[in-house]
């Protein structure tokens, strides 16, 4: 569940946001950025935000997540672009790799390790 | 309750592009660059509970501790019997209590840095939380992270829990005496930690029987 203490990061970082202001803004939404090669659960991250701002001064802002797409670089053959997925795998989700969809070496991931607030969404 | 909802020139959208992960980054390369600077190397042990994250510890730690200045740092929720049963070796052990907490990270790590004499050490295991997933979103400073899997976690266990093989240099396969018990195949296992990530290390071993210790030993040291 380590949803829980991003929740609670996010949380702390906008309650610091409003706070900055006197008197503290009022919060209706957030915006985070979320890559496909963290292991970071969308829909449960979203719960933890409600549960965690239930009563608390963030009560009822909105949280969204946006995906970023995984790409990687192969030092190989210089491929640069999506990951080869990993479709045999069990998940009805295919599973991104580090294998270059080129050449089936040792890929590096370059982008879609993402987990940042993008934006912050504030009454007057 | 009167509610007033605010009109949409009264709504503002702040840019921030605040990494969540970044304080536990920042915190992980001080970690890197502390222990760097004393000449020491530090290995991340992840693995399910009962994997054999400690005996496998205890393993490497008997065959290198007349070579090397040894530490483990051992990461439990709740109890100290991993942390014991090392210490039982004459090394400096290190319990890390997470406190129901699901994975280690760079800053109770960096404590457990300053309760111990860096200068007479030349490696560091720390034996994360049994658990697949968390640690693989939090890097601690260590040089390499291994993976430890055991064939009695079922044949799909590498396909359940992608993520971790990712970020790590080796992947230990472990209790190989009981694959054939078990009808679990270590090449299959082996397979899929190379679809994942081709350029891994793997080495499979018992702890019972000994074999793919010494390998494990060198591949560490090598690091």
């Amino acid at each position: 569940m380590h949803e829980l203490s991003i929740a609670s990061a996010i949380a702390d970082h906008v309650v610091e946001f409003a706070e900055s202001f006197n008197p503290p803004k009022k919060i209706l939404g957030v915006r985070v950025l979320i890559g496909e090669l963290t292991c970071i659960e969308p829909e449960q991250l979203k719960f933890c935000y409600d549960a965690i701002t239930k009563e608390t001064s963030l009560e009822g802002s909105v949280l969204e997540v946006e995906r970023a797409q995984a790409e990687v670089f192969c030092r190989h053959c210089s491929y640069r672009g999506r990951p080869k997925f990993w479709d045999e795998a069990l998940s009805d989700i295919a599973v991104a790799t580090l294998q270059c969809p080129s050449c089936g070496k040792a890929a590096d991931p370059i982008s879609g390790q993402d987990c940042t607030i993008r934006t912050i969404r504030y009454a007057e | 309750m009167i509610q007033i909802e605010a009109a949409p020139e009264e709504i503002y959208d702040i840019e921030l592009e605040h990494s969540l992960l970044e304080a536990n980054a920042k915190l992980a390369k001080e970690n890197r660059a502390l222990l760097d600077r004393h000449g020491v190397t530090a290995i991340d042990f992840m693995g399910a509970i009962g994997s054999g994250k400690t005996t496998l510890i205890t393993k490497l730690v008997e065959k290198l501790k007349d070579r090397f200045g040894i530490a483990v740092f051992n990461g439990d929720a709740t109890t100290s019997s991993d942390a014991d049963q090392i210490a039982k070796h004459g090394i400096p052990v290190v319990q890390i209590a997470t406190i129901n907490g699901c994975h280690l990270d760079a800053n109770l790590v960096g404590k457990a840095c300053q309760k111990i004499d860096l200068s007479k050490l030349n490696l560091i295991f720390v034996e994360n939380i049994g658990n697949l997933i968390c640690p693989a979103e939090f890097p601690l400073g260590s040089k390499a992270r291994v993976v430890v899997v055991s064939v009695t976690e079922g044949p799909y266990m590498v396909r359940k829990h992608p993520h971790m093989f990712l970020g790590a240099e080796v992947v230990v396969i472990n209790k190989i005496d009981l694959a054939a018990a078990m009808e679990v195949s270590v090449e299959d296992l082996a397979r899929d930690v190379h679809t994942l990530k081709p350029d891994i290390k793997v080495i499979a071993t018992s702890c019972k029987t000994g074999v793919g210790l010494k390998e494990v030993a060198a591949a560490l040291v090598a690091v």
